[in-house]
């Protein structure tokens, strides 16, 4: 990230900070991108020990995930699949800004990305309030309603108990990403990210995309399990 | 990574319509019965959203080789990872049962008394 001098030429400048700890501009850039992959690599086993734990039960209890899955509205999924690939074209369209020194461009593309993450979660959290209704909730103690298939109440409670914790922690990842997206956006108004200082929009992005990133594994296999069947 | 060279803003547009494409594809592929092939099916173009997303938005197809090589390795320690659980749970029965018992029958997982 860029150095704090705290001092009033930190926002006309037009070349980018280097922290005293580097060499020069491209080596504080390659580490610090570098350290947001190694970071994501940790969230990728992450959400990896989820995924697991989801394909574990849907091999054992294929039907029952079936019609528990029938439960969830693709309508809404498919919708909010749209508004987070569109949140990652902003994100990449204000990184490109960040690069090209168009500070405002930059303060516009990321509160575009902040109001589309914001409609995902509305979204989500407006299906949560329709399960919560249907006594589809098993977090809590909540009464859980649906038995499924031939008694296998039990898988199916699996499945929505894995659909909560997998969409709930990518939720959190959103609700995290937007609060450091609000962060960038007075200094971009500024003109911090004239002049090439685009690394910390640069990290931003490749969080958000990861983000992403793991909701296109997550639409198909929890809103489309075997819906041809 | 170069900030110097940017990739034009058709690139971006274009790996958008082509994620669109992929979504569409997604929901599409998902109501034609394809039997055991659905699954497969749905992974294999949620991997391929996932690298145009990963090699333009995130600029892995510009990105130096450190970067790569990380990303690459934690693919490869989630295999490990499917590895030892698939090992394990695909085993179990042939390893703890006697023969000629099922070999993959799924018990019924008792629910906890609720009020």
């Amino acid at each position: 990230m860029s150095a704090h001098t705290a001092s009033p030429t930190e926002f006309v400048r037009t070349a980018p900070v280097v922290a005293h700890h580097f060499d020069d501009w491209e080596q504080q850039y390659e580490s610090c991108v570098l350290g947001i992959w190694a970071f994501l690599v940790s969230e990728v086993m992450f959400f990896g020990g989820v995924f697991a734990t989801y394909a574990v039960y849907r091999g054992l209890y294929p039907v029952a995930f079936a019609h528990a899955s029938q439960h969830l509205d693709v309508y809404l999924g498919t919708f909010n699949t749209f508004v987070l690939l569109t949140s990652s074209l902003t994100m990449a369209l204000a990184v490109r800004a960040a690069h090209l020194g168009r500070s405002r461009q930059v303060g516009l593309m990321i509160a575009l990305t902040i109001a589309l993450g914001a409609a995902f979660l509305g979204v989500k959290f407006y299906e949560y309030f329709h399960k919560y209704e249907q006594g589809l909730m098993p977090l809590l103690g909540l009464p859980f309603n649906y038995v499924g298939p031939a008694g296998q109440g039990g898988a199916t409670q699996l499945f929505y108990g894995l659909y909560f914790a997998m969409t709930g922690i990518h939720a959190l990842h959103m609700i995290i990403g937007i609060a450091i997206m609000g962060l960038f956006i007075p200094g971009a108004l500024r003109g911090k990210y004239a002049g090439g200082n685009s690394l910390s929009v640069e990290v931003m992005g490749l969080y958000w995309h990861f983000v992403d990133l793991v909701w296109i594994f997550l639409f198909p296999l929890l809103y489309l399990v075997d819906r041809s069947l | 990574m170069s900030t110097t060279a940017q990739p034009g803003l058709s690139v971006y547009i274009k790996v958008y319509l082509l994620l669109m494409l992929g979504l569409a594809a997604t929901v599409g592929v998902a109501f034609i019965p394809l039997g055991r092939l659905n699954l497969p099916v749905a992974l294999a173009i949620a991997f391929a959203k996932a690298t145009l997303v990963v090699l333009f938005f995130m600029h892995m197809s510009d990105s130096h080789g450190a970067n790569r090589l990380v990303f690459v390795v934690s693919l490869l320690f989630l295999l490990v990872l499917l590895a030892g659980v698939f090992g394990d749970l695909l085993t179990r029965a042939e390893i703890s049962l006697p023969s000629g018992a099922p070999t993959f029958d799924p018990p019924e997982i008792p629910l906890p008394p609720r009020h």
